[in-house]
């Protein structure tokens, strides 16, 4: 092959400069890695998603009712634009675990018998469907099998309707209806005490005198039917069933929440690689002004032997385009590697059949196009300069370039400073753009290195927050069915209980103009004092006799603000509506919630003391008895215990979030060497004559270093507070984004974050001076000084 | 910091050579530039070497300044060995007892004229003002310009200024006129010739320029890395009447 002289000198020039090349490319290398990492996450979720659902065909549309018989669903059926019903009993039970103090919770679902399911299919992952004659198998979702290590043919004791039964586990499984599986309104799974468990019909239908009837469905619609007028049509069918109201699946928890996965994925695809590219392509314009500058000479030959203008522009576009090129390799080589490392994160909060990495092959043609794109730019103005220059004039060396006093000195205040003091400043003054430009890239790597800190700096916020200022209690105990004050005293006197604050919770839904919103509605005393609600300022915020109190979220997502009222519609028992004020917003981080005084509730439900359950705060040493108690009560079914969860919180969103914050924090690393190293490279090429003049007169070479490393030294500090507030801009950007109707997390950024972030670029700005103080031991001096500028 | 450099003992020849060898490794070629070289620098002389290009000289006076270490022989100044010298004792013998000047000014353009000489006066253990070592060269008026505000010439003095300004026991001249027309070259040479007049600075010039020749008391002609030529001049002709 034939390598042209201008590629040579091209390969040769790339050889010289490795060490920036490098640099440059490998810090949009980490910008490429993390488009195509997290755009390859996207795809591979969508598409697996999108699969598992089709193969295993996931209902259009899901509903829960108090009771109807079978022959409703019949009707339900023939609902214009309905194609399929899958009509079915589904209750929660307790369970009770070998070596789990407190009981779990087993979510039945009963599996139809005239054939096989014709809707959410499960995917058997061991063992076999239950027995038709069967009473007591059951397949278990494989995540609570996992968690309490079940296998086919174990044994689970649940409470099944106030009694204690033995189910035998015939297979594990799983089913698209459960891709996150949680307890409802739960925004993170416990499996090792929740799980789904598939029965056959009649063995769930007769232990809870449903024979004949069912409590929830779920539903198909036929190609190209609008859900609009089916939901319509089904809850007015169902209205007097104690419907709560049918959902289509976008609505539906599992799904929604691997939604809300999805959009934060969208989110992090463009924010940070924008912030990165940015940070690359700064690097790139400085690293080629230089070279061309440097080479102004042999530009002004080049045209002058009769290369065309557009030769000698393109010969430096190449240079830019190698580091493409190769910031291209080495991120998507680094975004397959992530995306392998970070899909398995995904398994803990989502269970598919398989979860393999599909590579985003578009994104990868994005990311070259983008990278290219961003390189151009910053180096299109560079090389224009560059060949507009006759070749004459640029042949001649350049003139002592043009200085004046900087602007501290003109107002008189550098009288102290030493001479290479005001060699920096000046020189500054004299570039402002490429002293702008290299603040702008130093800034940008604080300001990355400020997004991991905060995640866990809001981490620990919210621990404290959610576990010691809003949760008091230390359970929350639910019943299976509403119950009478008795049911509270009940509770109340369970062996070791010291305090207990009632319950009533009904599902309802909440409307404001176009917008409406389904969700439990919890009455609580105005004096309770165990859940606390807070507002933003972390102020409790005092329940007001009318009116309700909800989540800031939630009026976000209604579009209602403070005092408005939105109109609650009950679907439950009378199923009364009302126009209610919002009195008040909470400051919450997970799902959406809504209260009310538990008097005014109870007015409104047209009711006596109902309660659905209890906050309790329970004296440790009887803790044993407590649960020992509680998981023998019939009527008690679900319940939260506050450590239990904070310790199901560590292990999921700590865990995921720890591992994106040392990929973040890689990254920001790399970032914040890179900036700083080639800023250091520039400025000894940029200065190399000035350096070696004062070696040549006396200064040692640590002199001579403090003379270079002043300027750049300059630069870091005045770079660390725009980085520290370009950081907070970022993490608000970022966390705005990750904010969903399933998780928020607050903003927090504590001093240490701010410090580290600073250590770290000063770490950075410490390893390139070595680095590059190294090369100042190897200048010529009497090379550079007999040459001509 | 650098401790200043022991007091060199006031002995003559300010430097002494004796079999000064450079050879330079270029890929599997070696170069010899200088080769066994003997020579003796008094004190207040003022030498002319002259030599086509690659004939050695800018070699030689490179190691004589401390620049660079020869590859064989001895060399002392006033006594003092430099023959292995160290990089730290290279430099404290820079900032000391040498100056330079070079063809091309080599002055910081971010720096004023008197800034630039500053530099020098900063960290020479007994320097002069910069003002006084301006004056030496006819720049006080120009002293609060930068660099590119100055003529060619004007550059060049400043450079004498900033060289001579630690009252320097040598200084080293690199072909001062090099860059320069004759009249502003010659108000460089009478620069020169001041300071080595009044200072009584060993100045030792390399130039192509055979007509500066005139102004030294000695001159040494360089061929093939060896002195094949010494001449001394019975009277120093005045800077200001050499042509070329």
């Amino acid at each position: 092959m034939i390598i042209s002289p201008l590629d040579r000198k091209l390969l040769r020039d790339l050889a010289r400069l490795k060490g920036q090349m490098l640099a440059v490319s490998v810090v949009m290398a980490c910008g490429l890695a993390m488009m195509i990492c997290t755009r390859s996450l996207i795809h591979t979720l969508e598409s697996t998603r999108d699969a598992y659902y089709e193969k295993h065909r996931m209902a259009d549309v899901f509903g829960s009712l108090k009771r109807a018989p079978l022959a409703v669903a019949e009707r339900l059926a023939d609902i214009p634009g309905v194609a399929t019903v899958e009509p079915r009993v589904v209750v929660d039970v307790t369970l009770d675990l070998p070596g789990l103090a407190e009981p779990a919770t087993g979510h039945l679902v009963s599996l139809p018998e005239d054939g096989p399911q014709r809707l959410n299919q499960i995917f058997l992952r061991k063992g076999r469907m239950p027995r038709l004659d069967e009473r007591r198998e059951v397949v278990a979702s494989e995540a609570f099998a996992e968690a309490n290590h079940f296998e086919p043919g174990d044994q689970v004791v649940a409470v099944i309707n106030g009694r204690r039964d033995t189910l035998v586990i015939s297979g594990i499984g799983l089913s698209p209806e459960f891709v996150f599986e949680a307890r409802s309104g739960e925004t993170l799974p416990d499996n090792k005490r929740y799980g789904v468990f598939w029965m056959n019909y009649r063995a769930v239908a007769m232990a809870y005198n449903m024979d004949g009837a069912f409590n929830d469905f779920c539903a198909d619609l036929a190609p190209g039917a609008h859900p609009g007028p089916v939901l319509i049509e089904m809850d007015r069918l169902l209205q007097n069933y104690g419907a709560l109201g049918a959902i289509t699946r976008t609505d539906q928890a599992s799904a929604r929440r691997l939604d809300d996965e999805l959009n934060v994925l969208h989110a992090l695809a463009v924010a940070y690689p924008v912030v990165f590219l940015s940070v690359a392509a700064f690097m790139v314009n400085a690293v080629l002004s230089r070279l061309v500058r440097l080479q102004r000479e042999q530009i002004a030959q080049l045209k002058a032997l009769g290369y065309a203008s557009w030769q000698v522009g393109f010969h430096y576009l190449k240079f830019a385009l190698v580091i493409v090129v190769l910031g291209t390799a080495l991120g998507s080589v680094a975004g397959a590697m992530m995306s392998q490392m970070l899909v398995k994160l995904y398994t803990i909060f989502f269970r598919f059949p398989s979860l393999r990495v599909l590579l985003d092959y578009q994104s990868l043609v994005w990311a070259l196009l983008v990278s290219a794109g961003a390189s151009t730019l910053g180096v299109l103005s560079v090389v224009r300069a560059a060949v507009k220059l006759p070749p004459a004039e640029a042949m001649r060396p350049e003139p002592p370039a043009d200085f004046k006093p900087s602007f501290l000195e003109r107002k008189g205040l550098t009288k102290a400073f030493s001479p290479s003091f005001r060699m920096a400043l000046r020189n500054i003054e004299r570039r402002p753009l490429q002293a702008l430009f290299t603040i702008f890239g130093l800034s940008l790597a604080t300001a990355l290195m400020i997004l991991p800190g905060a995640m866990a700096d809001s981490i620990d916020y919210l621990l404290t927050y959610q576990w010691n200022d809003v949760q008091r209690q230390d359970v929350v105990a639910f019943l299976t069915e509403p119950g009478s004050p008795s049911a509270f005293h009940d509770l109340e006197h369970l062996p070791g209980v010291t305090s207990a604050e009632p319950i009533r919770r009904v599902q309802a839904r909440f409307s404001f103009g176009n917008h409406s919103r389904r969700l439990g509605v919890t009455g609580m005393p105005p004096t309770a004092n165990l859940n606390r609600l807070l507002d933003a300022k972390g102020q409790a915020i005092p329940m007001p006799e009318n009116g309700i109190l909800m989540s800031a979220k939630l009026a976000e997502i209604l579009g209602a603000k403070l005092d408005d009222e939105v109109l609650v519609s009950v679907l439950e028992g009378r199923r009364p509506e009302r126009l209610l004020p919002i009195r008040g917003l909470l400051e919450d981080f997970s799902g959406v919630a809504a209260y009310m005084d538990i008097s005014a509730l109870r007015r409104l439900m047209q009711e006596g003391d109902t309660i659905n359950g209890a906050y309790l705060t329970v004296d440790q040493t009887k803790w044993e008895s407590f649960m020992q108690k509680v998981k023998s009560t019939p009527r008690s079914s679900v319940i939260f215990v506050k450590k239990e969860q904070l310790a199901a919180f560590r292990k999921t969103t700590g865990q995921s979030i720890g591992i994106l914050r040392s990929l973040y924090l890689t990254l920001a690393v790399i970032v914040a060497f890179g900036v700083v190293y080639n800023s250091a490279r520039i400025a000894l090429s940029e200065r190399t004559r000035d350096l070696a003049t004062l070696r040549v007169v006396g200064f040692s070479q640590r002199e001579v270093g403090a003379v270079l490393l002043g300027e750049l030294s300059l630069l870091v500090v005045s770079a660390l507070p725009v980085g520290f507030l370009l950081g907070q801009l970022l993490t608000t950007g970022i966390f705005h984004s990750l904010s969903t109707e399933t998780i928020r997390l607050p903003l927090r950024i504590t001093l240490t974050t701010y410090l580290t972030a600073m250590g770290v670029v000063l770490g950075a700005t410490a390893a390139s001076f070595w680095a590059v103080s190294r090369l100042l031991k190897k200048l010529d001096l009497v090379g550079v000084l007999k040459a001509r500028d | 910091m650098l401790e200043p450099a022991p007091s060199p003992p006031p002995v003559s020849p300010v430097f002494h050579a004796r079999g000064l060898r450079k050879v330079y490794h270029t890929g599997e070629v070696d170069v010899v530039a200088l080769r066994d070289v003997d020579l003796d620098f008094n004190s207040s002389e003022l030498v002319v070497l002259l030599g086509a290009s690659g004939s050695g000289k800018s070699t030689l006076l490179n190691i004589l300044g401390g620049l660079d270490v020869p590859t064989a022989g001895s060399l002392s100044y006033r006594g003092w060995d430099l023959t292995d010298a160290d990089e730290s004792t290279l430099t404290l013998f820079r900032r000391n007892c040498v100056g330079f000047v070079f063809q091309f000014y080599n002055l910081i353009p971010s720096l004023t004229a008197r800034e630039n000489v500053a530099l020098i006066t900063d960290i020479a253990r007994d320097p002069m003002t910069p003002e006084e070592a301006l004056e030496m060269v006819g720049l006080t008026a120009r002293r609060d310009h930068f660099p590119s505000q100055l003529s060619g010439g004007e550059q060049q003095r400043v450079a004498i200024a900033r060289a001579i300004a630690k009252r320097p026991e040598v200084l080293l001249c690199d072909e001062p006129t090099g860059a320069l027309d004759i009249t502003t070259g010659i108000t460089v040479l009478e620069a020169v010739e001041r300071i080595n007049r009044e200072l009584g600075t060993l100045t030792v010039i390399i130039t192509h320029n055979a007509a500066m020749a005139e102004m030294a008391d000695r001159v040494l002609h360089l061929s093939d890395g060896q002195i094949v030529k010494s001449r001394t001049n019975a009277t120093r002709q005045p800077a200001s009447s050499l042509e070329w």
